[in-house]
């Protein structure tokens, strides 16, 4: 396997700069005792300290965490299931709802916060359940989350060799061993790339976390986007610098941990 | 229902067997969707035929106002502002696609050369920025190119632009950000084809003579085509709705659909029309998607559809 | 093993206090501090949750939507009051539960979008202005002019981003009323904007556009009264200009539904007490509607004319109304104005 060619490292390189220039700035500006986005004015360490003693912060990041891994956990599974239900099966009307899958990608952030909304006060009206809070916002999370990792995981099964499955019924395995053992490792990349995104998505999620949400419910985005329209406070630029920091150095662990490939 | 099967994958499935396949693997999501989007849908498809109440609540009184006032019919005389919208939209969509697609072609490229264990590396490091807030990183950005910010004064110095002028508002600006910001929508699907390029090919492709771009074109697009696909309409589908970051790179000086909406559910409070200007919009979209799977041939259809 | 359980069951009924008394509040983002809540939490023996909005249009979405059944206090503007009233989403407020009502301002006692002060008690109130950083010796003439003028503009300047507040100034730069729904005054304010924007930085939310004045990335910004951004730079003002704009009130009120209405009003008769009303309009940075909370104002603020404009400043002052159907006008405006 070549290693990349220099042209490659440049271009990398220049990238990840590029995608990572506003976070040095968040990092930069986390450490700078100015109030505001102004000019450097010395170094301090007192927003990391508020950031500690700001009980709705914490609260906000807390309800953000559990957010995002339990709507990221189940779209995976649906996700992925759809993906390979859909590229696999064929079943009548297949292609309308293949393209119907495409709805929560199109759908403007507003719309769709708006339909659920109101869909949830019919149902509340119904069943007086589907009160607005965490499962709510799960619930949105999860619909919008599963049509993404359903394209993802499709696209990356399309182009399987069919050579290792067939390999495998021909040794005598039934369908679910082969899954287990052969697709699932081969489809992996794909469901991986589909659960970070979707992790993403709703880690960043603001208008259909906003209209879903209950009270005590305030996700990081809720609270980050009121407060950075009054002005960054520089305890938000503490808060997104250490949760770069905690990712960069979980994915770093997780990397040097492995056994060389 | 007849038990000829057919041969996939090494399996033999009667139609039976293959519809209860379905039903289990793409029902549960399917349902999902459905019942939590998809339904509730109707709902805005049907508010975009009624009217809107003095008071700006919604009153069901059926009438086509709305979709003569997108089609241009306003107080202030005929005026097509909404159609010229989605076009501007559309535009602005196409050029974010194409940008991905030129950043994320190498850099997948480089990620799937890395030694073993730090490809996942590579790959959670295009992630990582977006678990930051995307208003946050878009502020950050208009630092970076504020008129005291030295990529500025750097461009004023080599007389690209006039000193003490900033980089933004301006339409510079809001590619760069919307490019790095749908980077991996694009960059993680297209990589999931890249990682299983097969190398022998382009190799042979090489050895017979072919230049760079033949290889490319000819042994290596074709292979990736999956992922890209999937990325660019991934890319091109969300990049339709964007409007924030347009607006805080751009001076908010242009109206995008995702403005015309937001204005409709926001100030104006004008939800038959703000869901009017959504089918719309959607529909467009989405037929495009369609008469795109159609096009394609087989191969695209089997991707995309 | 045994003594372990025992703990745990210890632990578990200690925690098992009578549940505390709730109240939901929806309210705009930095509006109450943290002390002001602990201070009202331990004052009454309760828990408050706050969620916060940024618009008055996702309040009045989410009040529409079930806001109103969830939330016990929600803080309305002079403008929005009148569109809940009509949509029957507030309760009335029972002054009788509310002895510091008697503490609001007389100019607010009896305001034309609340008549009686049935459905809100004003608290604070602002002004649409601009905010200007000064330069050296030049004397600027306090007009719109500076806005839609090309030979007034003093430098790089941003409009609103807020249909009222920019279509607003441009009608009274005009001498229109901001409430105006003739064709020709509306074709005129547009065309003045139009022309501004080409000049202009762009559109900018009223906070964003005075922290860039602040960090110097503008030189004048169309935006609501913070005296905030003054204090911190004395080289920035914030004025009305002659011909006037629109003026705010921000009233707290208590949903249709609220499942703590009792609570609810004596959060808002605590609010409208004088020290905390002073409290609130110093960390607000606005003017109170409190009128015994006047005295206990910091006196810099009290005879700041940008906080507290003189009588001939509040004489031009107009209400913005919500304009029911006609709304429909300024949004085919701004919609032109945003697109040409």
């Amino acid at each position: 396997m070549k290693r990349p060619s220099l042209p490659l490292w440049i271009n990398a390189v220049v990238l990840y700069v590029f995608l990572y220039a506003p976070i040095a700035v968040v990092v930069t500006y986390s450490l700078n005792s100015a109030r505001r986005g102004g000019p450097w004015r010395g170094f301090t360490t007192e927003w990391y300290g508020r950031l500690l003693h700001s009980p709705d912060k914490l609260s906000a990041l807390r309800n953000t965490l559990i957010l995002a891994v339990a709507s990221t956990a189940v779209s995976t599974v649906l996700g992925t299931m759809l993906g390979y239900g859909l590229s696999r099966y064929a079943f009548p009307a297949k292609r309308f709802f293949a393209w119907l899958m495409y709805i929560p990608v199109v759908i403007p952030d507003i719309v769709a916060a708006v339909a659920m909304l109101m869909f949830f006060a019919l149902l509340r009206n119904l069943t007086g359940l589907f009160e607005l809070g965490l499962p709510t916002m799960i619930i949105a999370h999860i619909t919008f989350q599963t049509p993404f990792i359903g394209i993802i995981v499709r696209s990356r099964l399309t182009d399987l060799d069919p050579a290792m499955e067939e390999a495998a019924h021909d040794l005598g395995a039934d369908p679910w061993q082969t899954f287990r053992h052969v697709t699932l490792p081969l489809m992996m990349p794909g469901v991986l790339a589909g659960a970070a995104l979707a992790f993403t998505l709703s880690i960043d999620d603001f208008v259909v976390s906003f209209f879903t949400a209950g009270p005590g419910s305030t996700t990081l985005p809720i609270l980050i986007y009121s407060s950075v329209k009054r002005g960054i406070t520089p305890d938000i630029n503490a808060l997104s610098t250490l949760i770069v920091l905690a990712s960069i150095l979980g994915t770093l662990t997780v990397t040097l941990l492995r056994r060389r490939q | 229902m007849t038990d000829r099967g057919k041969v996939q994958f090494g399996e033999r499935l009667t139609l039976r067997q293959e519809w209860r396949r379905s039903l289990l693997t793409s029902g549960p999501g399917i349902a999902w969707v459905t019942l939590f989007l998809l339904l509730p849908l109707l709902g805005i498809v049907a508010i975009s035929f009624a009217s809107r109440g003095t008071y700006g609540d919604v009153q069901w009184k059926f009438t086509l106002e709305n979709f003569r006032r997108f089609l241009g019919f306003g107080a202030f005389g005929f005026d097509p502002l909404y159609p010229k919208i989605i076009a501007r939209s559309l535009a602005m969509a196409a050029a974010t696609t194409m940008l991905c697609i030129l950043a994320a072609l190498p850099l997948t490229l480089f990620i799937s050369r890395l030694p073993g264990r730090f490809k996942q590396l590579g790959l959670m490091l295009l992630v990582i920025p977006f678990w930051t807030n995307m208003l946050i990183r878009t502020y950050a950005w208009q630092i970076i190119f504020s008129s005291t910010g030295w990529l500025a004064r750097s461009a004023a110095h080599l007389g690209w632009i006039a000193p003490g002028d900033a980089l933004y508002p301006s339409s510079f600006a809001v590619f760069v950000v919307l490019t790095c910001d749908f980077l991996p929508v694009l960059a993680l699907p297209l990589y999931a084809s890249v990682e299983k390029i097969d190398w022998s090919i382009a190799e042979a492709a090489s050895d017979l003579g072919a230049d760079r771009w033949r290889v490319f074109w000819h042994a290596l697009l074709p292979q990736i085509k999956p992922g890209l696909i999937a990325g660019s309409i991934l890319v091109y589908i969300a990049a339709t709705g964007q409007f924030a970051i347009p607006d805080l790179m751009g001076g908010a000086k242009t109206v995008l659909i995702g403005n015309a909406i937001q204005q409709q559910f926001g100030f104006s409070r004008d939800w038959p029309f703000g869901s009017a200007i959504a089918c719309l919009a959607m529909g467009i979209v989405l037929i495009g998607l369609w008469l795109f799977a159609r096009s394609a041939g087989e191969e695209g259809r089997k991707t995309i559809l | 093993m045994k003594q372990c359980l025992l703990i745990l069951l210890v632990l578990l009924f200690a925690g098992c206090g009578k549940p505390k008394q709730q109240l939901h509040v929806f309210i705009w983002s930095e509006y109450l501090t943290p002390e002001l809540i602990a201070d009202f939490e331990q004052k009454f023996d309760c828990r408050v949750t706050v969620d916060l909005y940024e618009t008055s249009e996702s309040m009045l979405a989410k009040m529409a939507a079930g806001g109103a059944s969830i939330y016990d206090i929600v803080v309305p503007s002079s403008r929005t009051l009148p569109i809940l009233v009509r949509s029957g989403l507030l309760l009335p407020l029972r002054r009788e539960n509310i002895p510091n009502l008697a503490n609001v301002a007389p100019q607010f006692v009896n305001p034309p979008f609340d008549p009686g002060n049935r459905f809100g008690a004003p608290f604070s109130w602002d002004t649409a202005g601009l905010y200007l950083r000064k330069s050296k010796g030049k004397l600027v003439e306090e007009t719109w002019g500076l806005v839609f003028d090309a030979s007034k503009q003093p430098g790089p300047f941003l409009l609103s981003d807020d249909v009222r507040a920019c279509v607003g100034a441009a009608l009274r730069y005009k001498g229109h009323s901001l409430n105006s729904t003739n064709l020709e005054e509306l074709i005129e304010a547009r065309d003045l904007i139009i022309g501004a924007k080409k000049r202009s930085l762009g559109f900018e939310g009223h906070t964003a556009a005075k922290n860039r004045v602040l960090a110097r990335g503008a030189t004048m910004a169309m935006t609501y009264v913070d005296i905030r951004g003054v204090k911190e730079d004395p080289d920035t003002y914030y004025f009305v200009p002659c011909e006037g704009n629109g003026m705010s009130v921000d009233v707290l009120s208590i949903p249709a539904q609220a499942p703590h209405r009792d609570l609810a009003e004596k959060f808002i008769n605590y609010l409208l007490d004088a020290k905390v009303g002073a409290r609130l309009a110093d960390s607000l940075g606005t003017a109170t509607a409190n009128q015994a909370a006047l005295e206990f104002i910091n006196p810099d603020d009290r005879n700041n004319p940008a906080i507290y404009p003189p009588p001939e400043v509040m004489q031009r002052l107009e209400f913005a109304r919500d304009l029911g159907d006609q709304n429909k006008l300024y949004d085919e405006l701004w919609t032109q104005i945003k697109s040409k």
